[in-house]
């Protein structure tokens, strides 16, 4: 019996190391071109409501055809991909602000996610018939996946293999494109650079605004499309607050990670266990003797340890943060 | 001729006080702040097919057309300028305290349980109290982070956030178990909230002093948020530990090698602004509710740090800026009724006003450093222009944008 907990705990840390992933993936390419981005929370807000509003829209729109369900296959597709755009736009906000007006990335992070809540409340009224907070629940999600081989595992293993969105595959697959594009193009090379030393970057005739904007914008399109996945296939419809802390739980992951691809995969699963436990391990030994609400902290608290214990031993890029003052500065 | 003219224009302006300069650039700013963000609100405004002015008088009227107005655009400016003087206490010292969100809430269950357990004092002895509970519960919310920082150097901005999850859970365990409500009238106990507070602990309504109806809840704490401005003021401009803060703010490598204490200094400006937290959320149980609800989430801290921002971390700015989103929280109602206007689009609004401040004031500070600059460098006088305090004015973007910022320093590495 306990097995089957644990499997369903794992199972609830795949979805959630999913968002958490991808979101950090967002941070990852930000900060290596230079630009902090603690927006990334607000960013995953926008791609929450317009992820929601997208795979609703495009499921409806696309419907049936030839007798095939078009819809519910490409309807939350869709929908992602909506939501990583939108995040995208929004953080052009965030590019425009902190790269051409070079003001603190720090401020300009902090200002994203205020305006991140307002603007989650405006799109829903308007996308939702002036539903603020929440559209109708039962929404459009795509066809669970279990794992061949590994679901036919004995002792209730098997749960943590079964049932599981097809974007935790591809989410988890994205570890190579992005590990690819940053160490192995020249395009990677370059983003690296303007993270590490813009002068320098700038002295080979390589425009550092060019690829921070690109850093940026990426962030924004990871952040949406995570945004969007937890609306669309998780809970399944927008729901004001249902993100609360986890852009900033990614954040503290890729700090951990070093910024490495690699080494983020293992760290956004770790959090996401972390935020499984109070879901589902409520009932385990040590855990049931705690009140339910001292329980809901652990994800919060294992985030504080593990950043206060890994502060010295790993080492962000150098430029992160640092405003690019162009020729010479003004 | 193109040399002549530079320095008959810097020697002009030699000729200006430098604070004078600072000032109109600063207030130029603020305007063209505003400029652009009523702008972009006029044309939302005209996007759904209404006239921007109708609109905008009528926000002005719900705030600002009757004493009641005004009461409830103060009543709501009150915890905000507490919420926006904790964070700007932080920011002079180059610290982001994210979590005044956490800390007001873990205030209010300490100021609450101080009300229910001592509720045998007398008013005048209460209520004292009970704000010195709130003070030392947000303290000590912000010293975890504070330790952190300055022990292991792990980065305020993620602590923070992750104290504030906390302590949402610490005030639903807290009305859930040590302070459940017990009260309820028969067959309706599912309300999670404490008990009533006694009548002697709250604080008194001051609204009927001026014609203000009761509904708005203006209370005395108004004057206490005005005092702690004066307070963060003088503290910022006039004692030691605010020259320190600025200089730790504007430069950690300068202060270190004056000798100045970086954590000590970090770690003293985390509990102030823990304290000035604490009191966050006093206007809300003391004087409008009266007992601690569940799922107080209002964002009041989060909503302090955009009016820290406005206000430039100006104490005074601050009071002004908390006026000015009282005004436009206000007009939300006047929206909802006179217009087809969704009333989210005040915080559209408030956010494309936040954005515009930031982006400007940098644009003016960027501008006032280069013009200075330029012109210590045309006279050869270079130590000038870095004078450690003369003005209100932030330094450069220089010493703003990269040395408070360094990597070492960044993200808790």
């Amino acid at each position: 019996m306990p097995f089957t907990d644990i499997a369903v705990a794992l199972q609830i840390s795949f979805t959630y190391f999913t968002i958490i992933y991808l979101t950090g993936l967002g941070g990852l390419y930000s900060e290596r071109s230079g630009i902090v981005n603690i927006g990334l929370e607000g960013l995953m807000i926008i791609g929450t409501v317009t992820g929601a509003f997208g795979a609703r829209f495009f499921t409806d729109t696309l419907g049936f055809a030839d007798g095939i369900a078009l819809g519910l296959v490409w309807g939350p597709i869709l929908g992602i991909l909506f939501g990583a755009l939108c995040g995208m736009i929004f953080a052009t906000v965030h590019a425009v602000a902190t790269i051409t007006f070079r003001v603190d990335h720090i401020v300009s992070g902090v200002v994203i996610n205020l305006v991140a809540v307002g603007l989650a409340r405006f799109l829903s009224s308007t996308f939702f018939d002036g539903q603020s907070t929440q559209s109708d629940p039962g929404g459009p999600h795509l066809a669970r996946l279990d794992i061949p081989g590994l679901s036919s595992l004995p002792g209730g293993l098997d749960r943590a293999f079964e049932g599981l969105s097809p974007i935790v595959i591809v989410a988890a697959l994205m570890v190579i494109p992005v590990w690819y594009s940053l160490n192995r193009t020249r395009w990677g090379l370059r983003l690296r650079s303007c993270g590490e030393n813009p002068e320098a970057t700038r002295s080979l005739g390589v425009s550092v605004p060019v690829y921070r904007y690109q850093g940026v914008l990426l962030s924004g399109a990871f952040a949406g499309a995570s945004g969007a996945f937890l609306a669309a296939e998780v809970v399944g419809n927008w729901r004001e607050g249902t993100a609360p802390g986890l852009g900033f739980i990614a954040l503290a992951a890729l700090i951990l990670s070093n910024w490495n691809p690699i080494r983020l995969m293992f760290f956004a699963w770790l959090f996401g266990f972390a935020v499984a436990i109070p879901l589902r391990l409520n009932n385990a030994p040590i855990i049931s003797a705690l009140p339910p609400q001292f329980i809901r902290m652990i994800p919060y608290i294992v985030t504080i340890v593990a950043i206060a214990g890994f502060v010295g031993r790993v080492r962000p890029p150098a430029a992160a943060g640092k405003a690019y003052e162009g020729a010479g500065g003004t | 001729m193109a040399v002549e003219g530079m320095s008959a224009s810097a020697a002009a302006a030699r000729t200006r006080p430098q604070w004078l300069e600072t000032f109109t650039g600063q207030a130029l700013a603020l305007l063209s702040a505003f400029g652009i963000a009523i702008l972009a609100g006029a044309l939302l405004i005209l996007a759904y097919g209404e006239s921007p002015i109708e609109v905008y008088s009528s926000i002005l009227e719900a705030s600002l057309g009757s004493p009641d107005g005004i009461g409830y655009v103060l009543a709501i400016a009150t915890p905000l300028i507490f919420s926006a003087l904790a964070i700007s206490v932080c920011f002079k010292g180059g610290l982001f305290n994210i979590g005044v969100e956490g800390q007001y809430l873990v205030a209010m269950v300490t100021a609450a349980w101080a009300e229910l357990s001592l509720d045998f004092l007398p008013g005048p002895i209460l209520v004292p109290v009970v704000l010195i509970a709130a003070v030392l519960g947000g303290m000590a919310w912000a010293a975890v982070p504070g330790i952190l920082k300055v022990k292991t150097g792990a980065h305020e901005v993620v602590t923070t956030i992750m104290m504030n999850g906390i302590a949402i859970s610490l005030v639903a365990w807290a009305i859930n178990f040590p302070l459940k409500f017990t009260e309820a009238p028969e067959g309706q106990n599912v309300d999670l909230r404490t008990d009533q507070f006694p009548d002697q602990g709250l604080v008194g309504d001051i609204g009927q002093y001026f014609g203000v109806t009761p509904g708005a809840h203006l209370s005395w704490l108004l004057f206490l948020a005005i005092v702690a401005a004066i307070v963060v003021w003088f503290l910022i401009r006039r004692t030691r530990l605010g020259y320190e803060a600025r200089a730790v703010g504007s430069s950690p490598g300068s202060a270190k090698a004056g000798g100045v204490s970086i954590g000590g200094t970090q770690l003293r400006l985390f509990l102030i602004s823990g304290a000035l937290a604490g009191l966050v959320g006093m206007q809300q149980i003391l004087a409008d509710r009266g007992h601690l609800p569940q799922n107080y989430v209002v964002f009041l801290g989060f909503t302090g740090i955009a009016v820290a921002f406005l206000g430039q971390n100006n104490p005074i700015g601050i009071i002004f800026a908390a006026i000015l989103w009282g005004i436009l929280s206000r007009g939300e109602v006047a929206l909802q009724i006179q217009s087809e206007i969704p009333r989210e689009f005040i915080i559209i609004l408030q956010g494309i006003l936040i954005f515009s401040v930031v982006i400007t004031y940098q644009f003016a500070r960027r501008r006032l450093a280069a013009r200075q600059l330029q012109r210590a460098g045309e006279a050869g006088e270079l130590e000038d222009s870095a004078g450690p305090d003369e003005d209100a004015g932030p330094r450069g973007p220089e010493e703003r944008g990269t040395e408070a910022f360094e990597p070492a320093e960044k993200k808790g590495t």
